[in-house]
């Protein structure tokens, strides 16, 4: 019971820093590729009053990366159905140009207005329609989930660590006497500390297991399962199987670390 | 014949060398030099032990054993010198959670000797030490005067240049104190160990020529 206790006491809070890695990665990646969704799928209006060019456009404003003429044939087309070729032609003629406008990268709803300030300070342009509430209120409270998720990992794996350095008290205790007898007969670093380094690398497997077998349970069943397009889409890119090698480096350096913390403060011979 | 130790005008100190313990002191012991170490109690005679075994550096002077200089000597070095060194302690210092024949072998675990050489010693120093029924039990299981026995044991594994014991006797009754100091009086004259023994009183019943020094006021004095 005792040697669970012991070994649960260290495999929980490393299980607590490994799972708030994994999902720090994952939604990450989640917000990354709704980010970029975004960004793909959005773009403004810009109504001119002559056809302009990319490198014009460019010119009034850096983050313009895309240009595209919408063909005024087919609005005339559309909008005016039924009416004579002549009066089409004049309507034609009257009509603006319109255009798809692409951004380098996702903007804020600020950048979104400043760019449309930049372009209407051109006298060709008659007008620019942005959709910036639209776009932006989705994403905002995307990215303050984020930041709340950010800190309230920071914070697990904070007390996640202080649990562990607990317990590195009580192994530097219960191991304090065998490593000092061990080196005052002349015993080398790793051969005092050889016991840690297995029970705490064991420790580590063992939370790296768990660790994975629940990323794997989120990944197969509840993603799949879970309605929402982006994670039963985009599966294999949200949850990758390479985590399981970080998660594992990540347990090593950490038992490594706490592991020589004990050994080193558990030099000279107690009187 | 050779000195395994050589102190000269050393000075040992704890507190960051504040407080003196030792102060100036000189002497020479030899290969196979059985050493009595006696003074009061605070006097300075663990603490001179523990400074031969490189616990405790020398704030001033020279302290050679086995031919390094414990106040420049670097960690490796250390640990190399230690391996040839047998240290016995009061209060037995055995690994309780080991059993009694891997505690003896542990110097030759430490040495890189293959299991069924470490085996074949546990064996033949259980024997010497009337022990061999005890070897699959833990120290815990074992009386203080057996206990000790394991401690001695443990330091005659790897034929030790020198031993160093600090109190072997000190919480044993007679019977297992004679034998303790048999043990110790065997290894001194049959492999030419060096023995330093720190104790509060020499015992009554010794065979063995020894040297005696005092350790008072602060000097290590030999009397003759």
């Amino acid at each position: 019971m005792k040697f669970i206790k012991n070994h649960l006491m260290f495999i929980l809070p490393l299980m607590a820093i490994l799972l708030g890695i994994e999902f720090y990665l994952v939604f990450d990646r989640t917000t990354d590729s709704y980010e970029k969704g975004l960004k793909e799928g959005y773009t403004m209006l810009v109504v001119a009053k002559k056809p302009v060019t990319l490198q014009k456009l460019r010119q009034l404003n850096p983050h313009i990366a895309t240009l595209e003429a919408i063909k005024r044939e087919q609005i005339v087309s559309e909008v005016a159905q039924g009416v004579s070729k002549q009066s089409k032609k004049e309507i034609l003629a009257a009509l603006p140009y319109f255009y798809n406008v692409g951004l380098d990268s996702y903007l804020g709803t600020a950048a979104l207005e400043k760019i449309k300030k930049d372009l209407e300070k051109d006298s060709n342009i008659k007008r620019v329609e942005t959709f910036g509430s639209s776009y932006s209120s989705a994403y905002r409270l995307f990215a303050f989930i984020k930041f709340l998720l950010k800190v309230f990992i920071g914070f697990m794996g904070i007390v996640s660590l202080f649990l562990i350095i607990k317990q590195m008290e009580i192994w530097k205790y219960a191991h304090r006497e065998r490593m000092q007898v061990m080196e005052i007969f002349g015993a080398p670093l790793m051969l005092r500390a050889g016991v840690l380094f297995k029970v705490a690398i064991f420790d580590a497997f063992i939370a790296t297991l768990l660790t994975s077998a629940v990323f794997l349970y989120v990944k197969f069943v509840w993603a799949a399962q879970s309605g929402i397009d982006l994670m039963m889409q985009k599966q294999d890119d949200l949850f990758k199987m390479t985590d399981m090698a970080i998660l594992l480096g990540v347990a090593l350096l950490l038992v490594i670390v706490a592991v020589y913390t004990v050994v080193f403060s558990s030099k000279g011979v107690q009187e | 014949m050779s000195n395994v130790i050589s102190a000269k005008n050393l000075t040992l100190a704890y507190d960051n060398g504040r407080k003196e313990i030792i102060k100036n002191a000189s002497f020479n012991i030899k290969k196979g030099d059985f050493v009595f170490i006696t003074g009061p109690s605070g006097s300075g005679k663990s603490t001179l032990l523990k400074s031969l075994y490189g616990q405790l550096k020398p704030k001033e002077g020279n302290l050679v054993v086995g031919g390094r200089d414990l106040a420049s000597i670097s960690s490796r070095q250390l640990q190399e010198l230690r391996t040839h060194m047998g240290i016995i302690f009061q209060d037995y210092k055995l690994i309780n959670e080991w059993t009694v024949a891997k505690n003896v072998v542990l110097p030759l675990m430490i040495a890189g000797y293959s299991l069924d050489v470490q085996e074949t010693q546990a064996h033949r120093l259980l024997k010497h030490v009337k022990l061999s029924e005890h070897a699959d039990k833990y120290p815990l299981e074992l009386s203080g005067g057996e206990q000790q026995r394991v401690g001695v044991a443990r330091a005659l594994a790897k034929n030790p240049v020198v031993i160093l014991a600090d109190e072997p006797t000190g919480n044993l009754d007679d019977y297992s104190s004679n034998v303790i100091w048999d043990l110790m009086e065997n290894a001194c004259q049959q492999l030419e160990t060096t023995v330093l023994v720190v104790t509060h009183k020499i015992p009554t019943i010794f065979s063995l020529p020894y040297r005696h020094f005092i350790i008072e006021s602060k000097g290590v004095y030999e009397v003759h």
